[in-house]
């Protein structure tokens, strides 16, 4: 029981401490105008929202205290609720021209001290209608602003950028009609204005007071220039109602209409240009974040059917602003113009979606076919870099078809028959060849090497000789006589070398004369050395129709060699049968048959 | 001593031209079981023993073809043609391979005169015509000397002519040989490599582009400055090519 008092109690302590705290001590000063001129007066309230004593009011050292204070207190209470102010309030006329401060106030509210803020007060020279109300177009034109708001100012060469045209309009006075004077013209940047469905009012603040606003104007541009591009401002026609701080009978504000041009000051947008460093040389320029790729709607067909093969590039980025890289094909494969697609929708952050080059191929022959990759490369915002991505290779493979009639491949000038064409005789791909024989890689050419300019200028060196050595054997022909003598002395030296030697000496003479003549008759006659006796020779010699006389004088030569071993014999007798052994060989030689 | 080391080298490369048989059947039986590449190894590898043959660039060709690398196959075909430039397989082939390429150049004819030159030169090498003129000599010197030493005035008539003519023949044939020189020495063709390649009007890297060159077209290289080549295309248009870019059909 007592528990549940205790808490009880505790809840409606709780309830009064937070409506303590809630019940926030204000204590603020408030001008009726922070600039004025020398001849104007000025007011200034100190507001406190709960009743405290001990107030002292700043020194006003600059102005001279016109009025005041005056001490006003409301006491209101609504929704249950209660409000409660207490003001202060002085007149104030300044002594000079200048910047003044108007220092801090303090009052003791609930025992505690509290300050009020500087206040900065601009004192102006003298203006012609002291403490007018501000003029219609004044207002008009200090409360309605005209912005353009540019998400990015230094972006690179086609990023997007977008531009935001806002309309603020201060609270107190309204808009009744507009009108586009001048819209921009976006030189040097490819633009598409996004369309705005209704004008939404919505709330914001422009250097710090709270205003109105209406988008009127969404752009996105992509810029395709380097350097400091110009925007154009907008400039638009205005009727602004502003109240005249009359009423009609119903107590509705009076307004005076003003018309007005406002313009969204000019823009400068510095564009970067795309670095150098790394750049493809197959860069187009495409800036963005995309993915490509090329299809083939069918690797495997006959001649004469027909494929699509298509480029494709989508993601984010300049679509509708880079060309798509070219299909190379085979130039033996019949291409058509490629069928352009593109399916880009344009929202604020940029171009979004694919565009597509579709090309029909229809080959003609049978064959493979190769599609090389293509590559295609983009800056990459994000990274700030080159990307590069490539395809893969697509080969078509051709199944049934008629064959080409190629030209020579043998283009090769050198080689022969350069103009021949060549129809291949079969409308297949040749088999490897199973057999061959090797060459050396390394040859040694034949013409121009030293073997070639022999065999080239040696024969003719064989004429001359050839008709020298005619000329020589006719004139040899001639002598026939000298020929006879030269002949016999040929034999005579040939034969009796070896006795001539032995002239002189006996023995030794007659032995070699012997062998001599058996030697002669042995090269001559073919006689064994076995059967040799005189009958013999000299029937063979009578055969072979040597003369008789001849005969005898060879076989009593060969006497004399066997007798002259037993007697003595002079040196006269040895040359005369010398002599005489030369004398019958060579008759014997003219003889022989 | 230099016969016996003759003798062995002659050995040796009859062992090695075994060997290179035995290989050459190893990677067509590959190529016919469908591993191409496994048999471009080895035909490869036979290359490397300085030997070569029109048949092993057909096949290297082919089996380029089969794995769809356009220049290399290109390239093989066109070593066959300089080996064996009247194969009518290789020809066949090379059609194919060339239909993978994807530049279409037109052709400058030859006309007139110089196409008939051309074609006189081009009947027969270098070494063929060094041939003819040699054995045109033998033949001159020999009724020459038939001319000069025979009796009857009909023989020697005979003998006399036709030894003027083939001396003539001799004459001729060596000009040829030094046309025929000539030609093959200014001709140096090469195939495209890269996939794209562009030509430059200057042998550098900032110059202007010309036009754009794909992978396995042949091109005539004219000059070699620095790490560029001076290329012509068969319709005339010349331009300069970083050499990485192709490779050359004849080593120099």
């Amino acid at each position: 029981m007592t528990m549940k008092r205790i808490k009880n109690r505790a809840i409606i302590f709780l309830f009064f401490a937070t409506t303590i705290a809630s019940a926030q001590v204000k204590f603020e000063a408030k001008v009726s105008k922070n600039k004025l001129g020398v001849n104007e007066r000025l007011r200034i309230d100190f507001e406190m929202n709960k009743d405290g004593d001990n107030f002292v009011p700043p020194s006003f050292q600059d102005f001279t205290v016109v009025g005041g204070p005056n001490t006003s207190v409301s006491n209101s209470w609504s929704n249950g609720k209660r409000s409660f102010a207490k003001t202060y309030s002085y007149f104030l006329a300044p002594k000079k021209r200048g910047n003044f401060t108007i220092k801090q106030a303090t009052i003791e509210i609930d025992g505690q001290t509290y300050k009020t803020f500087p206040v900065t007060i601009n004192v102006t020279a003298a203006v012609d209608q002291p403490n007018a109300p501000p003029k219609a177009s004044d207002l008009a034109s200090e409360k309605i602003h005209l912005v353009a708001e540019v998400s990015k100012a230094n972006p690179y060469l086609n990023e997007a950028i977008t531009v935001v045209y806002k309309l603020y309009v201060a609270v107190e006075i309204g808009v009744d009609s507009w009108r586009e004077k001048d819209s921009p013209r976006f030189n040097d940047f490819w633009s598409q204005n996004i369309e705005i469905k209704g004008f939404n009012v919505e709330n914001g603040e422009y250097q710090g007071e709270e205003y109105r606003y209406v988008v009127l104007r969404k752009t996105v541009l992509y810029p395709q220039k380097t350097g400091k591009l110009k925007l154009e401002p907008l400039v638009l026609d205005l009727t602004v109602e502003v109240p005249n701080g009359k009423f009609d009978i119903f107590g509705r504000r009076l307004v005076t209409k003003v018309p007005r041009t406002v313009t969204a000051g000019n823009r400068i947008i510095d564009v970067k240009p795309l670095p150098e460093e790394g750049k493809p040389s197959d860069f187009k320029g495409a800036v963005g974040d995309f993915s490509f790729n090329v299809t083939t709607s069918k690797d495997q067909l006959n001649a004469s059917e027909s494929l699509q093969a298509k480029i494709e590039v989508s993601g984010k980025g300049n679509l509708k602003l880079f060309e798509l890289p070219k299909l190379n094909v085979p130039s033996s494969l019949e291409v058509y113009e490629p069928e352009h697609l593109e399916n880009v929708s344009t929202n604020l952050s940029g171009m979004q979606g694919k565009i597509s080059d579709t090309y029909t191929i229809v080959p003609q022959f049978k064959g493979k076919y190769p599609i090389p990759t293509i590559s295609f490369s983009y800056f990459d915002l994000k990274t700030e870099r080159y990307k590069r991505i490539t395809s893969d290779d697509i080969i078509i493979d051709v199944l049934e078809g008629p064959m080409a009639s190629v030209a020579n491949a043998n283009e090769n000038p050198i080689s022969s028959n350069d103009k021949q064409t060549v129809k291949p005789n079969t409308s297949t791909f040749a088999f490897i060849k199973t057999a061959t024989t090797w060459s050396d890689i390394k040859l040694s050419p034949f013409f121009d090497s030293t073997l070639f300019w022999l065999l080239l200028l040696l024969p003719f060196l064989a004429i001359p000789i050839a008709i020298l050595i005619r000329n020589r054997k006719d004139k040899h022909n001639a002598d026939w006589q000298g020929k006879r003598m030269r002949k016999a002395d040929r034999l005579a030296k040939k034969y009796l070398g070896a006795a001539k030697k032995a002239l002189g000496q006996k023995e030794a003479f007659y032995i070699a004369l012997e062998k001599a003549l058996h030697n002669y008759l042995k090269a001559k006659l073919n006689i064994e050395t076995s059967d040799f006796n005189k009958e013999k020779i000299d029937t063979i010699l009578k055969e072979r129709q040597v003369e008789a006389g001849v005969v005898s004088g060879f076989i009593s030569i060969l006497e004399n060699c066997e007798l002259a071993r037993y007697t003595p014999i002079t040196q006269v007798t040895m040359k005369n049968d010398y002599d005489k052994a030369a004398q019958t060989i060579s008759f014997i030689d003219k003889q022989l048959r | 001593m230099k016969a016996i080391t003759s003798l062995l080298l002659c050995c040796f490369s009859v062992f090695g031209f075994a060997q290179n048989n035995q290989r050459f059947e190893e990677a067509n039986a590959l190529y016919n079981d469908g591993k191409f590449a496994e048999a471009i190894d080895i035909y490869e590898s036979i290359l490397e023993t300085d030997v070569h043959s029109a048949e092993l660039y057909f096949n290297l060709g082919n089996a380029n073809y089969k794995l769809n690398n356009i220049a290399p196959s290109i390239y093989y075909y066109e070593k066959a043609l300089q080996l064996s430039p009247n194969d009518k397989d290789i020809n066949n082939n090379l059609a194919f391979a060339q239909k993978m390429t994807i530049d279409a150049i037109e052709k400058v004819p030859e006309v007139g005169f110089s196409r008939i030159f051309k074609n006189i030169i081009n009947t027969f090498n270098t070494d063929t015509w060094a041939k003819i003129a040699v054995s045109a000599v033998l033949i001159f010197v020999m009724l020459f000397l038939m001319y000069h030493f025979s009796y009857s005035t009909s023989r020697k008539r005979v003998a006399f002519v036709i030894s003027v003519f083939s001396l003539l023949v001799a004459c001729i044939s060596v000009a040829m040989a030094f046309q025929k020189e000539r030609l093959v020495k200014a001709d140096n063709p090469a195939i495209i490599f890269a996939q794209e390649s562009r030509v430059k009007l200057d042998p550098n890297q900032t110059s202007e582009e010309i036009f754009r060159l794909h992978e396995g077209t042949k091109v005539q290289v004219l000059e070699t400055y620095g790490n560029w080549k001076n290329i012509q295309i068969s319709d005339k248009s010349k331009g300069w090519i970083p050499s990485k870019d192709l490779k050359m059909l004849k080593d120099l």
